[in-house]
């Protein structure tokens, strides 16, 4: 208790908590635009840190992190175009309520729900780090593909008007996947003799490409989704306390599936989103609603995605394990400031570890003052000309697709991928199950092929693993209940049009 | 062009892309060694496979589809000018970006996309956020941020 109050003090220091909010605010910028991820904003803060003291410099790193996660959903619902792969989910239901002039309780819900997300996580976090970790690190590449395998079965669900064509458009997003060097042989696949293609495409300049060009061109025949929103009167209404409290057990369930996956390395944010806003479509009465404009939309990806903050300092802090290359950085600088996770961390440095705690709530509380704020700044956004909010959405996406890596190659690949998003949507084809697929396709074989190489070629490695049964399992009973309610639906159709 | 026919062409060209993609799969990647190794072939082999499944598939169903699910999957017009001129205008952008730098090449965009693209037509407005997005982005990005901008080889402002 002692060393809570004293890492309580250091952490509530002027500096320290002036730390974490230029964390934060730096997080919100870059999680913001489309392509300036978290992980670019760490890499750029870490610098800053190594003239500070461990628990300031850790706030910093942390409120980055945070106010990165957050900051995504911001774009995904003002313009359909996500910040990070994480607000991805988030674009199929909160582009619409904006759509609808509900930009700001989109956002006020998003903002609530991340803040709740990251909190209860904290919370696991700081309650089971021990036994959460144990069990996420028996998750070896059978389970981890069992779980990806279960988070492809969500394609079904993200289909809108034809199973058939969500399927297309997931193994489409596949199949870019495999382009570049293969990482487990280290040769190239599906290069065509292109050295360029050889660095593969980035996930994060498709995923520009996919939402930012065709809401340019359609911006060019005055229709899409600015102009759509200016349609309505853009309001700054908040999001009820009522409203809210109501989806509170929705909160607290996704919060729940996002600190799981968070804590399993090698998983992430996307996932977390896609599974929780399939879970949420799937218990909703009002499943017809979802894609078109559903609160419940917003809110269980959103808090699912922040929940993975805590769940990935799981294994970073009891086993020094890393669930992603934006936890890597904060890996790297709490390593600077001397302190070395793992099992013995606990022990020798329980004032910082406190101090992160502290920091972590700091950071949320930050990201719910700047960010509620902000909503009515934000939802002017909606108020500029479409032709102009064209222009410099194409400009903002230029530089995120050239940032990624320095590559003019980027900018063409956003180009082409772009282009072929928009006739996909023009042709009704649904465009994020591509992104699924492109987020899940590395994942899915490095682990298949890990696991088959551990066991030598028989695939008993995940017959026998109970953990990948019972997600192989619930893929299959996905799959098949969603076949079987198409057909259903696909019968009334013709029946009624007889 | 309806609904179904459009259907019929977008399941037609997956088909193919499947095909093309299996075939340059087969073609040009290594098998596994057995022995648990499958390779760097199976998988980009195993989605082509799918993506010919998945569109012969869907061919099946829009060919049996009746006229009334047709009308009702009628579908939008496609902007393919637009388009494709969005997409030559990125892909000057790219070669211009490396040969004369960030601070000229982006003004150029700005200015070609407002007047092409969107039909904006007032010098003022041109002007203004051509100028006023190319020097806002370059002051947040490459001098506060310190994000690296491309600097050109041919013409170099900085």
């Amino acid at each position: 208790m002692e060393m809570f109050l004293h890492a309580a003090q250091l952490a509530l220091d002027p500096w320290a908590v002036g730390a974490v909010g230029l964390g934060t605010f730096i997080g919100l910028v870059f999680g913001s635009i489309p392509g300036l991820t978290f992980t670019v904003a760490l890499a750029l803060a870490l610098p800053i840190t190594f003239a500070m003291d461990s628990i300031p410099a850790t706030g910093l790193l942390l409120g980055t992190y945070i106010g990165g996660m957050t900051g995504g959903s911001v774009s995904a619902i003002l313009l359909g175009i996500p910040g990070t792969p994480s607000a991805a989910a988030t674009v199929i239901d909160g582009h619409p309520m904006a759509k609808r002039g509900e930009a700001s309780i989109a956002l006020g819900a998003a903002v609530v729900a991340s803040v709740f997300g990251g909190l209860f996580s904290l919370l696991v976090m700081i309650v089971s780090v021990n036994l959460v970790s144990r069990l996420a690190i028996g998750f070896g590449p059978a389970e981890i593909f069992a779980l990806v395998v279960f988070g492809l079965s969500t394609i079904c669900g993200l289909c809108g008007g034809s199973m058939l064509k969500g399927l297309l458009s997931g193994v489409v997003g596949l199949m870019i996947m495999t382009v570049g060097m293969d990482q487990i042989e280290g040769v190239p696949r599906m290069t065509f003799g292109s050295i360029s293609l050889m660095q593969g495409v980035s996930l994060l300049v498709a995923m520009i490409g996919l939402f930012a060009v065709p809401f340019i061109i359609e911006a060019s025949s005055g229709t899409g989704g600015a102009a759509d929103a200016r349609a309505t009167r853009v309001r700054a209404e908040m999001p009820g306390l009522r409203l809210l409290m109501s989806k509170g057990w929705l909160m607290v369930r996704c919060a729940l599936l996002g600190t799981g996956i968070g804590a399993i390395p090698g998983t992430g944010g996307a996932i977390a989103s896609f599974l929780a806003y399939d879970h949420a479509r799937r218990m909703s009465p009002e499943k017809a609603s979802f894609g078109k404009g559903n609160l419940d939309g917003v809110i269980a990806p959103e808090t699912a995605n922040n929940a993975v903050t805590g769940g990935t300092m799981i294994p970073l802090l009891s086993l020094g394990i890393p669930g992603d290359p934006a936890t890597a950085i904060v890996l790297a600088g709490l390593m600077i400031h001397g302190i070395s996770p793992g099992p013995a961390l606990f022990m020798n440095h329980a004032t910082e570890v406190y101090g992160m705690y502290a920091a972590i709530v700091l950071a949320y509380f930050w990201v719910l003052g700047l960010q509620l704020a902000g909503i009515r700044l934000f939802v002017h956004v909606l108020k500029i000309p479409r032709e102009l909010l064209a222009a410099g959405v194409l400009v903002l996406c230029l530089i995120g697709a050239w940032s990624v890596r320095n590559s003019v190659f980027d900018i063409y690949a956003m180009g082409v991928i772009g282009v072929l998003a928009y006739l996909l949507v023009a042709l009704r084809v649904p465009i994020t199950p591509i992104i699924l697929g492109m987020v899940l396709g590395p994942t899915i074989e490095n682990e298949f092929r890990t696991a088959l190489m551990l066991s030598g070629g028989s695939s008993d490695i995940f017959l026998h693993s109970p953990v990948a049964l019972l997600f192989l399992g619930l893929a299959a009973l996905v799959i098949v209940l969603q076949t079987v309610g198409e057909l259903r639906l696909r019968a009334y159709k013709q029946k009624v049009n007889a | 062009m309806t609904g179904s026919r459009k259907d019929l062409v977008l399941g037609s060209v997956l088909f193919a892309l499947g095909a093309a993609w299996s075939w340059a799969a087969w073609t040009t990647l290594s098998p596994g060694f057995g022995g648990g190794d499958i390779g760097p072939r199976a998988f980009p082999l195993a989605f082509g496979g799918l993506l010919m499944g998945l569109s012969a598939l869907f061919l099946g169903v829009t060919l049996s589809r009746d006229g009334a699910a047709a009308a009702e999957a009628e579908e939008e017009r496609i902007l393919w000018g637009p388009a494709l001129l969005l997409m030559a205008e990125i892909g000057l952008y790219g070669a211009l970006l490396e040969r004369i730098g960030f601070l000229l090449a982006t003004p150029l965009l700005v200015l070609a996309v407002l007047a092409l693209n969107l039909k904006v037509r007032r010098p003022a407005v041109l002007i203004g956020m051509a100028a006023g997005m190319t020097l806002g982005c370059w002051l947040l990005f490459g001098q506060l941020l310190g994000i690296y901008l491309a600097r050109g080889s041919w013409i170099n402002l900085g």
